[in-house]
């Protein structure tokens, strides 16, 4: 959006952090995408042999020097713990300290199920023997508000701590926040992320909608059969170029533009047309000052479920016209599952990665392409010569939201591109 | 284990119990009416949400690849396409 | 300046802004007896809630239409449509990408997600419905206000538990003002199960009933011991002034300003110490636009009647005011009760003066804080409110409301 001055500028990112079922740390994440391997493994977070799939992107067990030292670890759920970790990585590759108090602060998160696993284990014990024995601590971080205010709380954060929760959109719509706060002066430097913990009811609830694969999933290809369910943690450090210049900190990426939309038309299924996806990213590109052809990468939403793929392709064609086939396509979620809330954040992360290598990030697993969703889906290392790339998320009951991440530098082109455009 | 044959009537009942629809009654659905997009505004949460429905009452499983609008396409046709299933269990 | 023209409202007062303006006029809650047949409260727990009656919502939802709705999908979809009417604007033909929508919810879509895992713990995993996993997601009222309103511009589902209704309608400001919505419904959505008021009363959040002392909220009330659970939707239309003006349409508040803050010092769920970091934040995001305290001439205070809430708020409001007197302050949770939004509509019926402030003063104030207003007596000339809101677990928010 235009900020009060009316030019829109760039943000860039100074740090970022992940969890996820690589591992905990960018290292593993980054070594697991760049290998293009997949993290999709039977899971043991809980007993799934009585559901239909059996399989997810769970988180490893973390070792003991990750978790020192974090005051109040015991209590939180797993979803605060994601999120603490991811957003102390961010902070400290950003050579920023660990108490964020004499700064202006903010957090904006997303999460769809918060501590919802613990909650279960809660309620199971509970309904039957009542519900005034189980520990507290089980409870309190339900909400989906909780991860937010979790890295808040550890980083003393005491600018603006905000929650999105609009399903698989969250994160990108967060991280939009954040570049808005940037923009305004309303923050001098912005956690952006999400963090989501496998558990039972959305586990049961995506087998339920049959919207699950028992396979890895497979975005895109012809055999697709739908979505892996995954879990973790991704931070993002975002502040002004300046700001970050004055301290003499290295931007990764450059975060360019943020749009949103709403489908409007059902609760489950993306509008086929990808009209509102469409809209999304068109807007984000706007509000980038870039133009589509100056798209060199797509991160796609790329869930693997039959309707999603097809919806998002439209939407790509609607954007980018014939360069819907000619783009490079990055599938993250082949990699590291669907984080829900936290997929935006994660699949940024994944981008700027890819940025910075100035590499294609290769899709897990072979297969034909859908002739219906003809992308050109990154299957090798491949170098590229990118300089914009977008990130785009469809979610549950048709919120969309997408981003324009540039290469670190890119931020000048924008500008140009901006001026050139106001004359 | 199925003892008495299921009738039309029969998943009728189970739609308008399942599918909420308050105020029909099974003689209200024409045997062949079109029952997604048609006046009763169905659609595909409800087609899964009946699938679930048949699973737990009728012990069949029926997976998404079947789903094929055409054998869902009114109670007719989702009868005749449970019927060699029905038949199979009652058999064993 | 942009402004609120509309306001579409379900609680346990009813559909629609005139029976919420009446309840808050009268000061008495509407609280009914929270069924207790599941076996989840236990004894000496709270009993009351502010619920909203079904027999409100039946009429203005058709049974094929709601037939898959939880309940805070439902009091959403009213309010949305209330809030139009209410505004002098219609459900638009097509999908219109100017009409957004920003809702809070505290506490998720409980009632679907608790059944949902019943099926699954009872029945396992095969059983569980996806038409209620569907309406498990805390976007669900949102979007389904979306389709509803046709509504395809922004849809954000915000979560700041207590504070996040004035969040939204902050967020809602900048969706006007940048040119990326031309209207706004702003405001909550949640819903009180049993189980939910169980755990809550579980926490020793909820007013609780005792020898010789009756279960009511007491918002900075000495012998307060908890909020009063609450349910409902609110959803406030958000629009430019100008435009409301040419459309002819009645201005009923304009948003002067907003802010927020977090208190690191609050642990998980409840509150903190950070009393001057909140009352610095406050009055630092005023002098942005303009403002210092002694130019607010009413305090809508969030507060609710909980213990340690209440008691940071007054220390914060003290503090703000540099240890000068406070305004008129009121304390509608008192009668709105906790969650869904009810609140945010009664700031704005107490500017409008559609709502009278006389039974919501606080009554019998604690002796321990400094927010010292009693009964408020005859018509009082509110131009400029500060509303607030500290949340459990951190955030604080704050808007200011202006007469237009």
């Amino acid at each position: 959006m235009a900020s009060p001055t009316g030019v829109r500028t760039a943000a860039v990112v100074t740090g970022i952090g992940a969890v996820s079922a690589f591992g905990w740390g960018i290292e593993a994440l980054h070594a697991g995408l760049r290998a293009g391997a997949t993290s999709i493994r039977p899971i043991t977070r809980f007993d799934a042999s009585a559901f239909p799939t059996a399989i997810a992107a769970q988180v490893p067990e973390p070792d003991r020097a990750r978790t020192r030292g974090i005051e109040g670890w015991a209590r939180m759920s797993l979803a605060d713990r994601f999120a603490v970790s991811a957003a102390r990585e961010a902070v400290a590759r950003a050579g920023l300290p660990g108490d964020l108090s004499s700064r202006m602060a903010g957090v904006f998160f997303a999460s769809s199920t918060g501590g919802m696993l613990e909650s279960e284990i809660y309620y199971a014990w509970g309904r039957h023997d009542g519900i005034d024995r189980g520990p507290r601590h089980l409870l309190v971080s339900q909400q989906v508000n909780r991860p937010g205010e979790a890295v808040a709380r550890d980083l003393s954060a005491t600018g603006p701590v905000e929650s999105v929760s609009s399903a698989c959109a969250s994160a990108a719509l967060a991280i939009g926040l954040a570049l808005e706060a940037v923009r305004d002066g309303e923050v001098e430097i912005a956690l952006a992320g999400g963090a989501d913990s496998l558990c039972r009811v959305t586990y049961a609830g995506f087998n339920a909608l049959q919207a699950v694969d028992s396979r890895p999933c497979r975005p895109f290809r012809a055999d697709r059969a739908g979505l892996s369910l995954g879990e973790g943690a991704a931070v993002l450090v975002i502040e002004r170029p300046e700001r970050a210049a004055a301290r003499g900190a290295r931007p990764l990426a450059v975060l360019l533009g943020a749009g949103a939309s709403a489908d409007a038309h059902h609760m489950t299924a993306p509008d086929p047309s990808g009209a509102g996806a469409a809209r999304a990213l068109a807007l984000a590109l706007d509000d980038a000052g870039c133009r589509p052809d100056e798209v060199g990468l797509v991160n796609a939403h790329g869930t693997g479920t039959p309707l999603n793929d097809v919806a998002e392709y439209r939407a790509l064609v609607r954007v980018f016209g014939d360069g819907a086939r000619s783009i490079p396509v990055l599938a993250t979620k082949a990699s590291v599952g669907h984080l829900l809330g936290c997929a935006g954040a994660i699949e940024a992360v994944a981008t700027i990665l890819a940025l910075g290598d100035q590499r294609l990030q290769p899709v897990p697993g072979g297969g034909d392409s859908d002739p219906a969703t003809p992308v050109r889906l990154a299957r090798e290392a491949t170098a590229v010569d990118c300089r914009i790339a977008v990130s785009l998320n469809l979610g549950f009951g048709g919120c969309n939201g997408a981003l324009v991440l540039g290469r670190a530098g890119a931020e000048a082109g924008a500008e140009r591109v901006l001026e050139e455009r106001q004359r | 284990m199925q003892t008495q044959p299921f009738t039309l009537p029969d998943l009728k009942r189970i739609i308008i119990e399942t599918l909420k629809l308050d105020g029909v009654t099974p003689e209200m659905i024409e045997d062949e009416e079109p029952l997604f997009g048609g006046r009763f505004g169905l659609d595909s949460i409800d087609a899964l949400e009946l699938v679930v429905a048949l699973e737990k009452r009728l012990g069949v499983r029926i997976r998404a690849h079947e789903l094929d609008p055409s054998a869902f396409s009114s109670a007719g046709a989702m009868l005749r396409s449970l019927e060699p299933r029905l038949i199979t269990m009652r058999v064993e | 300046m942009i402004a609120v023209t509309g306001i579409g409202t379900v609680s346990s007062a009813g559909v629609g802004p005139a029976a919420l303006a009446a309840t808050l006029t009268l000061g008495e809650p509407a609280a009914r007896a929270i069924d207790r047949s599941e076996g989840f409260h236990g004894e000496g727990s709270a009993r009351l809630a502010a619920l909203v009656d079904p027999r409100h919502i039946q009429p203005l939802l058709p049974a094929m239409e709601a037939r898959r709705m939880s309940a805070p999908s439902q009091y959403a979809v009213v309010a949305a449509r209330n809030a139009l009417a209410e505004a002098g604007l219609g459900i638009p033909a097509e999908p219109d990408s100017s009409l957004a929508i920003v809702a809070a919810t505290a506490l998720g879509p409980a009632s679907y997600t608790q059944k949902m895992f019943d099926q699954v713990l009872d029945e396992g995993p095969r059983a569980a419905s996806p038409a209620l996993f569907s309406e498990c997601v805390a976007n669900a009222p949102t979007a389904r206000a979306a389709i509803a309103c046709r509504a395809a511009g922004v849809n954000l589902t915000l979560a700041q538990g207590e504070a996040g209704p004035l969040r939204a309608l902050a967020r809602s400001v900048a969706l006007v003002t940048s040119g990326r919505a031309r209207a706004v419904l702003a405001g909550a959505a949640d819903e009180m199960p049993p189980l939910v008021h169980a755990i809550l009363d579980r926490l020793r959040a909820l007013a609780r009933p005792g020898p010789g002392k009756s279960e009511k909220a007491r918002p900075f009330g000495s012998g307060r011991d908890g909020f009063l659970a609450a349910e409902g939707a609110t959803l406030l239309l958000v629009e430019d002034e100008r435009v409301a003006v040419e459309r002819g349409v009645t201005v009923l508040a304009r948003i002067r300003a907003h802010g927020t803050c977090f208190d690191p010092t609050a642990p998980a769920g409840r509150w903190g110490t950070g009393t001057m970091g909140i009352a610095h934040a406050i009055v630092d995001s005023l002098a942005r636009y303009g403002l210092a305290p002694d130019a607010i001439d009413t305090i809508v205070s969030g507060a609710s009647g909980s213990v340690e809430g209440d008691r940071l708020e007054a220390r914060v409001l003290s503090a703000a005011w540099g240890g000068a007197p406070l305004p008129m302050v009121l304390v509608p949770k008192a009668v709105t009760g906790e969650y869904g939004g009810a609140f945010l509509a009664a700031a704005v019926l107490l500017l409008a003066g559609i709502a009278r402030p006389g039974a919501m003063g606080v009554a019998e104030p604690d002796p321990d804080l400094a927010v010292g207003m009693g009964r408020i007596d005859g018509a009082c000339d509110i131009r400029r409110m500060l509303v607030t809101t500290l949340a459990a677990g951190g955030s604080a928010s704050w808007v200011v409301l202006e007469r237009p």
